[in-house]
This record gives C-alpha cells, sequence and structure tokens, in this order.
C-alpha cells in the first residue's frame, strides 16, 4: 500500500502511524507489548493505590506546613508574597519574547539577583515588619530561599576561581586549584556538618550568623567548587585567536576577560551551570540532617505526627512531585536563558 | 581615513621624538637585526632589517614557516623580540615588552588575520564599535554613526545587525577590516587576509584592501597573492628561513628575482 501522509481520513492516518511507530517488525511489536505490560502494570498499580488505598490528609491537611513552614500564621502572607513574586517572575521569564517588551528582557538578571534581598526583608523583618526569627522559616520557602542564595552566592565565586585557576600569579592558582580539588573530593553532608559547626569559628568575637545562613555559605562554597570547574571547561574552548583579535584592538587583559571571553565561556557552560542549579535544590534536601526545617525536614516532623502515622509513601510521593515540579520548572528557566543567548549569538 | 599625522613618540619612555631615527626618516616601522626565538627553541626570525615608510605598501611573500607572520606579529607587540631593535609608530619594543608601550602601539595599529577572528557573541556593529566605545572611551552614539559609515565603505552596512556567523567568508573578513579601521590606525597589517577564503571571495576582499592603499594607509601586508602584490605593493619583501632574502619593486622582483631561492619560490607559485 503506498503510504501518502495526505491520504485517507484523520484516524486512518492515526492508525497509520501508530502501526508504523510502534508495530513495523515482530521485534518492534515485542518491545511495545513488553513495555507496555510492564509500565502499564505499574501505573496501573500506583493508581489503584493512590485512588483508593491513600489517606491524602496527610497532604491536604498541611499544605500550609509544606509550603510556609512554621511561619506565624499572622505573618504568613508576607511568606506567600515572596513565593508568590517568584512565582510571577518565573512566569515573566518564561513568556514569549515576542510578548515581553526588550526593557523588561534586560532588567530580568537583575530582578532574578533583587528577589533573594527581597525574599530575605519579607520573611526576616525589615519595612517595620515584625522580625521573625529564621528557626520558624521553613518548608518550600526554605528550600527556595537556600536554593536561590547558594547559587547567587557560588556562580559569582565560581567564575572568579576559574579565572583565578588560570592566573599568572602561581600562589593563587595553587591555592585555588587546592581549594577546588579539596572540595570535589568531599561528601556535601561532611562540608555541611563542618560549615555549621566552623563557621562561627571563624568568625570575628560577638558576631553571629544564623543556621541559614551557614547553611547557604556552605552550600555556595561547595557549588563554587563545581561551577568553578564548568566554567574553566568554557574557558578553555575559547580559540587563542579570539585574545589575539581582543589584545591587537587595544583591550586591556580585564576588557579582554569581561567583554570576548567570558561572554562566550559562559554561554559554552551553561547547560552544564543549570545543571549545577538543579543539583543545588536536590542538595539542600541534606539540610533536614542538620535541623533545618526545609521541605524534607518539615515532611520528617509531620511524619513524626501521631496522627498521620504510617502514611510515609503519601508524603514521599507528593514531596517527589513537588521536587519535580520545581525541577522541571528550573530546566526550563534554563532552556530559555539559552535560547535567548542563542538567538543573540552563534549558532 | 588614512591619518597622514606624524605619530605623536613623546610619550616613550626618554627619547626626544626628533632622536629617533624613525622620526628622521618618516618611518612606521623600523627593525633592526630583530630575533624571535620561540620557547621551544626555534628561531623564526634571524637579524631581519626591515623598514615601512609612511605611506608605503610592503608585501611580504615567502614560503610557509619562512616567518613571515611573526614578522609582523611582532609589530603590535602579539610576538615578543628576543634581540635586535624594533620601532613601531616611534614606539620602542624590546624583549621585555612593557604592557604600557604595547597597549599605546595597538592603539594605532590595526590587524586583521587569516581566520578573520570576529567575537561571534556579538552583532557585527558591536564588533566594530567594541574598541573605539572601550579602548578609546569615545562616545557611544558617534562611535556608532562612525561604525555604521566604514561598514557602508566595505560594503556590509545592511548586515550591521547580523551576526558573524550569518557572513560569509568574504564578508566578515571585510567586517574584520572594518573593525580594525574603527580605532583610525596609521598602520594595519594584514596577515594572509584572502588565504581561508573560497576562491570566489578573494576578490571582494582584495578589493577592499586595495581601496585602502589609494587611500594612503600604510600597510604590510602577508600574502601569497601576486596579481595583488603586483598592483598594489610599493615593494615586495621575500622571506625564507627568519631571513629577508631580496627586497625589490614589485616589477623587478616578479620579472626579475636576484636571489636564488626567491627565483625558485616564484617558478613554483607563477
Amino acid at each position: 500500500m503506498v503510504e501518502s501522509p495526505r491520504s485517507g481520513s484523520w484516524s486512518r492516518q492515526l492508525l497509520l502511524r501508530i502501526r508504523r511507530g510502534l508495530f513495523a517488525s515482530p521485534l518492534d511489536t515485542l518491545i511495545t507489548v513488553v513495555l507496555v505490560v510492564v509500565c502499564g502494570g505499574g501505573l496501573w498499580n500506583l493508581l489503584h493505590w493512590a485512588v483508593l488505598q491513600a489517606d491524602w490528609a496527610v497532604v491536604l491537611e498541611n499544605v500550609r506546613l509544606y509550603f510556609n513552614g512554621n511561619f506565624p500564621v499572622s505573618q504568613i502572607w508576607r511568606s506567600w508574597s515572596w513565593l508568590g513574586l517568584l512565582a510571577a517572575l518565573c512566569i515573566l521569564t518564561l513568556m514569549p519574547s515576542k510578548v515581553v517588551p526588550p526593557a523588561v528582557v534586560r532588567l530580568l538578571p537583575l530582578l532574578w539577583v533583587l528577589i533573594l534581598p527581597i525574599g530575605l526583608l519579607l520573611l526576616a523583618s525589615g519595612l517595620g515588619l515584625e522580625p521573625v526569627k529564621s528557626r520558624f522559616w521553613g518548608g518550600l520557602q526554605l528550600s527556595l530561599l537556600l536554593t536561590l542564595g547558594t547559587i547567587l552566592m557560588a556562580l559569582p565565586l565560581g567564575i572568579l576561581m576559574a579565572l583565578a585557576r588560570r592566573s599568572e600569579l602561581p600562589l593563587l592558582r595553587w591555592l585555588t586549584t587546592g581549594y577546588i580539588e579539596l572540595m570535589r573530593g568531599m561528601p556535601l553532608i561532611a562540608v555541611l556538618f563542618f560549615g555549621q559547626l566552623m563557621i562561627p569559628l571563624f568568625l570575628p568575637e560577638g558576631w553571629t550568623l544564623n543556621r541559614v545562613l551557614r547553611a547557604v555559605v556552605s552550600l555556595g562554597f561547595f557549588m563554587a567548587a563545581y561551577m568553578a570547574e564548568d566554567v574553566r571547561g568554557g574557558l578553555q574552548s575559547i580559540p587563542k585567536t579570539q585574545l589575539e583579535a581582543a589584545r591587537s584592538l587595544g583591550l586591556s587583559p580585564l576588557l579582554t576577560v569581561a567583554l570576548v571571553e567570558l561572554p562566550q565561556a559562559l554561554r559554552t557552560a551553561l547547560p552544564a551551570l543549570a545543571n549545577q542549579c538543579v543539583a543545588s535544590l536536590q542538595n539542600t534536601s541534606l539540610l533536614a540532617y542538620l535541623g533545618l526545617i526545609e521541605l524534607l525536614g518539615i515532611s520528617r516532623s509531620i511524619l513524626a505526627n501521631p496522627d498521620y502515622l504510617g502514611h510515609h509513601l503519601e508524603v514521599y510521593i507528593w514531596l517527589a512531585l513537588l521536587y519535580w515540579a520545581v525541577c522541571i520548572l528550573m530546566t526550563s528557566l534554563a532552556h530559555r536563558v539559552e535560547r535567548t543567548l542563542n538567538v543573540t549569538g552563534h549558532h | 581615513m588614512a591619518s597622514s599625522t606624524a605619530p605623536s613618540p613623546q610619550s616613550t619612555s626618554g627619547a626626544q621624538p626628533g632622536d629617533t631615527l624613525s622620526a628622521v626618516l618618516e618611518l612606521a616601522v623600523c627593525s633592526q637585526g630583530l630575533e624571535k626565538i620561540f620557547p621551544n627553541g626555534f628561531q623564526a626570525l634571524r637579524k631581519v632589517d626591515l623598514a615601512v615608510g609612511k605611506g608605503e605598501v610592503v608585501v611580504i611573500m615567502g614560503p610557509s614557516g619562512s616567518g613571515k607572520s611573526t614578522l609582523i606579529r611582532t609589530f603590535n607587540g602579539l610576538e615578543t623580540i628576543q634581540g635586535g631593535h624594533l620601532e613601531v609608530l616611534g614606539y620602542h619594543l624590546d624583549a621585555d615588552n612593557s604592557q604600557k608601550v604595547v597597549s599605546k602601539i595597538r592603539r594605532h595599529v590595526g590587524m586583521v588575520f587569516q581566520s578573520f577572528n570576529l567575537f561571534p557573541h556579538l552583532s557585527i556593529l558591536e564588533n566594530v564599535t567594541l574598541a573605539p566605545i572601550w579602548v578609546q572611551k569615545r562616545d557611544r552614539q558617534t562611535v556608532k554613526k562612525d561604525a555604521l559609515a566604514l561598514l557602508d565603505h566595505v560594503g556590509i552596512r545592511e548586515q550591521a545587525h547580523k551576526y558573524p556567523s550569518q557572513l560569509s567568508g568574504g564578508q566578515q573578513q571585510r567586517v574584520a577590516i572594518a573593525r580594525a579601521l574603527a580605532l583610525s590606525p596609521q598602520l594595519m597589517l594584514f596577515d594572509e587576509p584572502t588565504s581561508a577564503l573560497d576562491p570566489e571571495k578573494v576578490k571582494e576582499v582584495l578589493e577592499t584592501i586595495r581601496a585602502l592603499a589609494a587611500e594612503g594607509m600604510t600597510m604590510v601586508v602577508v600574502t601569497h597573492e601576486v596579481g595583488f602584490a603586483r598592483e598594489v605593493a610599493d615593494r615586495v619583501v621575500f622571506m625564507d628561513e627568519g631571513m629577508i632574502v631580496e627586497e625589490a619593486s614589485p616589477q623587478t622582483f616578479f620579472t626579475d628575482p636576484k636571489e636564488e631561492r626567491s627565483q625558485l619560490f616564484l617558478s613554483r607559485i607563477l
């Protein structure tokens, strides 16, 4: 039979397409059948459990805790408004470039940097608001705060270390290389414990740093080592001829780095850096073991309530969905940045 | 476009403008006994003496590996020299090129490379305005106007907002020429500007360089294009194994070369 894509009704075409895509040969048919039986069976069992057996009260009754942690109920609007601002910024970033005026697009990086101090102001105190101690911060709100803080600290630090690693000053080069290798050789949980216990020792007398900030600093120093390696890869991919062109135009070494090397290196490193950002979110869950009640921490404390005894599965499936949703969001944000840069760049 | 004003060598350390040999003789480049030894021990230049007068077009030819490119790369400090004396636009360059002198020279010397070396992340216009804005610190609007005029001059104005990868090789090389000219250089260096181009694109780039020569720009051009050398060069310099073998007017060089090595080279390419 001649298979012209335009012949016959749409249902016929669909059938044809299914047959060609899934049952083209005996082997294809076998693979299709096995996959459908295995995945379908699993999915069926999961659905059966989720609808008929699971008790979702443990999730539904605690939505506030998952999102805002133990934030004082009278002040909860502050927590919600920060999450709302963050969501609005995500939507603004993801909107098609035709809809958003270019002036706003240029402002986006600044807004993403500002959203962190805005969050700290809203959550902690300031602007005449009642102070809320950081031990009342929790849930998804704390996870996102930790992730944002980590990224905003690790990215500039990583760029600086990538540059220092190829510096002409041997001491600087050795120190950075040593630092990066040390950090990459340590498990994150150890770094986090060190951070909680040792950062206070390094601070001047009378200074204190609360647990959340200590966590951000430890996570930031850890991620910076990985990001430095990604940026270094980007720097290495720039042909030497680019530097010669920059030098022969009279650009100083500093201007060459800022105007020619870094813009190209960061573009190349972007997929790897985006990957580190997603990992940063996952990494914040380790802080549940250091007493922070971020998303995983608050869930563990909910599960400790005797009312919800034995409902681990519901909670962890809900958690998986939440983390997954945020990761998907971060990935699409990264794709968005990549596309924007490529429109105004090579390829 | 070509500036015929004398360079101001006052700022070089110690030397008075009248003192320098090149100022007396109106030279753009003056090298004596130039030596270049690479860190791996390879000697690329052996006692090269070369003088380029202001407004002169010098074409350097020679087999690959003869040191042609290395020679012109010493003129803007892309290669350090290990011995001899080198003066470019009145500035002295020596074995330990001070960053200050080199950056001064680079503001007055434009260079065009074999592989164009445009910045891929910047638009054509941004490629041309980058150095005037950041190195010369000139006003953005004026720079932009001048850059568009330059792009018009090399026939790329319509593409000003495209990116290098969207242009053909010949167009990219013409943008590279405009980018170098944007700093109003007193000397232009061309390092095999047409070697990486498709044959049908060679002509448009040579036309641009030819027009520049007609305006009186001082130029040193490394090329294998005999036709171009014959028509445009005031002088042809033939190099082999890091030495200048023969220097002559194009007529003499192409019809009646004196040295055996020149004759052999010409017999292979003509």
